[in-house]
């Protein structure tokens, strides 16, 4: 097993909400307790849906939030005070790459000078270096030379995240979270991005936390993965062992809800209720009010994440689910 | 029972067609998907069908709904058949409802509108479909306002608004695609539960071939304003004739198999006011020819069933594959 | 509901309190009223006396302490001009500034608001190119150029109405017309840019797909949303009722608050200009607290904590 490149442990995020002017504010725990290893060279997905608190837990992953509890080690040492030299310099290691290219990219600017921005910011390199450096940055993600001059509007979705990408690249990161990369295009292209993420792993190590709510993507892409619920990691296992054999019953419904050409709407794990709402956190499990193996215990009790075999799971009646998916 | 008959419809915005001639037959009670890429014109047939492109979209062509005609048709007709006859629900649910509006009063709208039904009565069937679209406590919640429910939620009230006028069609425009996995599967749950029940026609507009497969008796794919292959389900699934079919079906990753590698359809979506002549999806397709570059091929029936519109049709298979049957038995 | 109420109250008189406190120190600052109301030429003793009359030789947290304790048993003081209680000079001249503002109100939402929507409706059409320049033409030109062609066409070069005074209704004519043009101006680009924007919505398509007929989508569904950003406009110009109409009361010679405002400024007198500042915030701050208040009552998602899940 390789070396962790990053470690989460116990992080909390928690956000104030309804400030009123003599009332209180109250408090919304977005991420309620995370333990989570990033090994080098690995991707490592994160799914859940939404108000689980994955996109939190990747700013926080990449420094960009401070937690309100917990820390984050990155290369085992714990990541620096935002603004600090040291922190800035940790910003040309870590990348993040979100879902909407368009917004992450300055409309004004052309595409070269864009990824070659952080070359300059940085220090990496200049004049005729930083030409070159561009060039193999642009080949490298799938982008022709004579599109250098264009500016974001003149290119189509796909292009424009190999662009983000190209960008996140030139600082030579360790570390990238990708946050929905990948939703907002089309299956076509979807596939082009999916693949280039690929080869970015298996030819240069990049080490990577994935985090759609796009089931069939992350199969496809990660060596692990886990399932956020409510703030809490309910699962996390290979990502072979979780999507052919999910043991959490959440995990399970999630899996379930995929649809399959064939298998019509027969079969299929229907939760009942509403998506979680961080703001009115159920006692125990959070997950008992929709879970159909839910007993009295679990809503009482909060199950830790616990490792069975290559598995870790949260719950406390992992055998009565077991016993039904059998 | 043919119900809908749509004829070399046509779109074009500012003087850009988006829409090639389209041919499309609901029958009575059957369930369609339309599928296809952003852009494709999946979502502006069914609104130009409506009447509700905005009014600077030029629409030619024929919509037959029962015989008469549509396009062209004066507001008051169209506006009888909204609703009435084709009931549609949209992508985005929380902003396709009224944000300042009680979601009983919008859907009391629709009941006033189409069946007639004023005060207690309206009132009473509106709970009464909330209810039945799995609202809970449907009676108290009759009287708030759209911000109050979830997203799913929204999705659940829009098809309840939808159902309000009895209609003989729905058209489901992207109705799963902003909702999450498990409140995914149950909107498409309560479609198929709603369509046994109602004996309503559906056309379900998707980009989620899942989705559709799972949902429908036939699909439709279209790419670039055109229709280029349409069969029923489980033939479209298991042997896909238009190379772009087998494209999309080969770029989305199989849950169930190992992490193979993705395969990508080449290039982009082409740009409506630049496209390619011939077929238009000969620039990204592995079987294109010189010819396909030069000439546009035509929706033709298949000896072995369903319509495709390609020179260069993937192999019909002679025996479906073993593996690939059994799953769909 | 209550609470809200409260916290909006209190911050409105945190807001008043402010604006009170700016203008005393910056009024004490920026000149002595003893030099202006007796003239530089004045003796040492006389400007000794009226200095020491007015408290003006106390340093001024103490001058700023005894005015605080004079407002709160509703002393608002009297001028330093001719004695008389500040808050009757300014209470005597709203009637005819009133006079002007609600006329002009009246016709900037009458006409405003339906250009507007009207242009938005017909999108394109030679009506709402119309709107548009006239629009145009109505916030850019100031009041001060527009009041005196106004006054050069129809007072010297027609003779139909009077350039100044306050006579008749005649009199009113001119000044409603100048203080109304840019205000019809801004609502009816506004009103036709919120509109548009609410017609580009879901919703909007949502009401059309189940049938309602196009008169019903607009009055049902589009001018409810739309109302939202046209009433905080609306409520900035009733909040300005009193204050908005200085220059156009200075070109027609119309004795309102405005004039009293320029007036006492030049003369620093010091006790009406507060006391105008007092009644100015106070109306501009109820105003938005309507405005807010209305909020709630049109779009239910501003409701402070409405009913619960």
């Amino acid at each position: 097993m390789t070396a962790p490149l990053l470690q989460a442990r116990g992080l909390v995020q928690e956000y104030a909400t309804a400030r009123s002017f003599f009332g209180k504010t109250s408090t919304v725990r977005a991420v309620d307790g995370i333990d989570l290893t990033v090994r080098q060279g690995e991707i490592l997905g994160i799914v859940g849906e939404s108000g689980s608190g994955k996109s939190t837990l990747g700013r926080m992953l990449l420094g960009l939030e401070t937690p309100a509890g917990g820390e984050v080690l990155y290369q085992g040492a714990p990541m620096p005070a935002p603004r600090t030299d040291a922190w800035r310099k940790l910003r040309a290691q870590m990348q993040l790459i979100f879902q909407d290219p368009l917004a992450a990219l300055d409309r004004r600017m052309t595409i070269a000078a864009q990824i070659a921005e952080p070359l300059e910011i940085h220090g990496i390199a200049k004049g005729a270096e930083a030409a070159e450096r561009l060039a193999a940055l642009m080949a490298r993600v799938g982008l022709r030379r004579d599109q250098a001059d264009r500016y974001p509007h003149e290119l189509s979705g796909g292009q424009r995240q190999r662009v983000v990408i190209a960008r996140a690249l030139a600082t030579n990161p360790g570390f990238l979270v990708c946050d929905e990369p990948v939703s907002a295009l089309d299956v076509s292209i979807q596939a082009q991005v999916v693949n280039l993420l690929r080869d970015l792993q298996e030819q240069e190590g990049l080490t990577m936390v994935f985090i759609s709510h796009d089931l069939k993507v992350v199969r496809n892409i990660c060596d692990r993965v886990a399932v956020m619920y409510l703030g809490r990691v309910v699962e996390e296992a290979p990502s072979d062992l979780l999507f052919a054999d999910p043991r959490h019953p959440y995990t399970r419904a999630l899996v379930s809800s995929i649809p399959k050409p064939g298998q019509g709407l027969h079969g299929r794990i229907i939760l009942q209720g509403e998506p979680p709402n961080p703001a009115a956190r159920p006692a125990g499990c959070a997950f008992h009010p929709r879970c159909a193996f839910a007993d009295r215990g679990c809503a009482a009790r909060v199950p830790e994440l616990q490792h069975d075999g290559r598995r870790q799971i949260a719950c406390l009646k992992p055998d009565a689910a077991a016993a039904t998916a059998a | 029972m043919t119900f809908v008959s749509i004829r070399d419809l046509r779109v074009a915005f500012d003087g850009v067609q988006v829409l090639h001639g389209v041919d499309l037959d609901i029958r009575q009670g059957e369930a369609v998907g339309l599928v296809g890429e952003s852009g494709c014109g999946k979502s502006v047939t069914w609104l130009a069908a409506l009447g509700l492109l905005p009014g600077k979209a030029k629409v030619s062509g024929s919509v037959r709904l029962d015989g008469q005609e549509l396009v062209g048709a004066p507001r008051p007709a169209i506006e009888k058949v909204r609703g009435k006859r084709i009931a549609m629900i949209f992508q985005d649910p929380s902003s396709s409802l009224n944000p300042v509006q009680r979601v009983g009063k919008q859907i009391m709208e629709s009941l006033r509108l189409h069946r007639g039904l004023k005060g207690r009565d309206a009132r009473a069937e509106a709970i009464r479909l909330l209810d039945m679209v799995g609202i809970p406590s449907a009676a108290t919640r009759v009287d708030l306002y759209p911000h109050e429910f979830s997203g799913g939620q929204c999705q659940r009230i829009m098809i309840a608004m939808a159902l309000a006028g009895e209609p003989d069609l729905l058209i489901a425009d992207e109705p799963t695609t902003a909702l999450d996995a498990t409140i995914q599967a149950q909107i498409l749950d309560l479609l198929g539960t709603i369509r046994r029940e109602t004996g309503m026609a559906m056309v379900f507009i998707s980009h989620d071939l899942g989705a559709v497969s799972v949902v429908c008796d036939r699909a439709v794919v279209m790419y670039a304003g055109r229709i280029v292959e349409a069969n029923n389900i489980r033939s479209l699934f298991s042997a896909p004739r238009h190379p772009y079919t087998a494209g999309l079906f080969a770029a989305i990753p199989d849950i169930d198999a190992d992490r193979g590698r993705l395969v990508p359809i080449h290039g982009t979506v082409p740009d409506p006011k630049n496209l390619p002549t011939g077929c238009a999806f000969s620039p990204r397709c592995p079987r294109a020819t010189a010819f396909c570059q030069t000439d546009r091929p035509h929706l033709r029936p298949q000896s072995g069933g369903g319509d495709v519109a390609c020179f260069q049709p993937v192999a019909a298979p002679k025996a479906f594959p073993a593996l690939r049957q059994e799953a769909l038995a | 509901m209550l609470n809200f109420l409260l916290s909006r109250l209190a911050r409105a008189f945190l807001t008043i309190m402010l604006v009170m406190t700016f203008a005393f120190v910056v009024l004490r600052l920026s000149g002595d009223p003893a030099m202006v109301m007796l003239g530089p030429d004045a003796p040492k003793d006389a400007v000794d006396a009226f200095r020491a009359r007015w408290g003006l030789n106390d340093p001024i947290w103490q001058q700023y302490l005894a005015y605080l304790t004079q407002i709160l048993t509703f002393d608002f003081g009297v001028s330093m001009r001719d004695q008389s209680p500040a808050i009757d000079l300014v209470l005597e001249r709203i009637p005819a500034t009133l006079a002007l503002t609600i006329p002009a109100l009246i016709l900037k939402v009458g006409i405003g608001i339906p250009a507007g929507v009207y242009a938005a409706l017909h999108r394109e059409s030679i009506a709402d190119r119309g709107v548009i320049m006239m629009s145009i033409f109505g916030f850019t030109i100031p009041s001060f150029v527009l009041g005196l062609v106004l006054v050069l066409i129809f007072a010297v070069t027609l003779d139909w109405l009077p350039s100044g005074g306050q006579d008749t209704w005649r009199h009113a004519i001119l000044p409603i017309a100048t203080m109304s043009v840019g205000g019809i101006g801004i609502l009816a680009r506004f009103s036709r840019s919120a509109m548009i924007e609410v017609l580009g919505q879901p919703y909007i398509r949502t009401a059309m797909a189940k049938g309602l007929p196009w008169r019903d989508v607009v009055w049902k569904h589009a001018l409810r949303n739309a109302a939202v950003p046209i009433v905080t406009l609306v409520g900035f110009m009733v909040g300005a009722l009193i204050a908005g109409a200085v220059v156009v009361e200075s070109i027609f010679s119309w004795p309102g608050v405005g004039r009293l405002i320029v007036v006492s400024v030049s003369n620093r007198d010091l006790a009406v200009v507060q006391c105008l500042l007092l009644v100015i915030a106070s109306s501009m701050v109820i105003a938005n607290l309507f405005v807010d208040l209305a909020y709630g009552l049109l779009d239910p998602r501003l409701r402070h904590k409405s009913a619960a899940h």
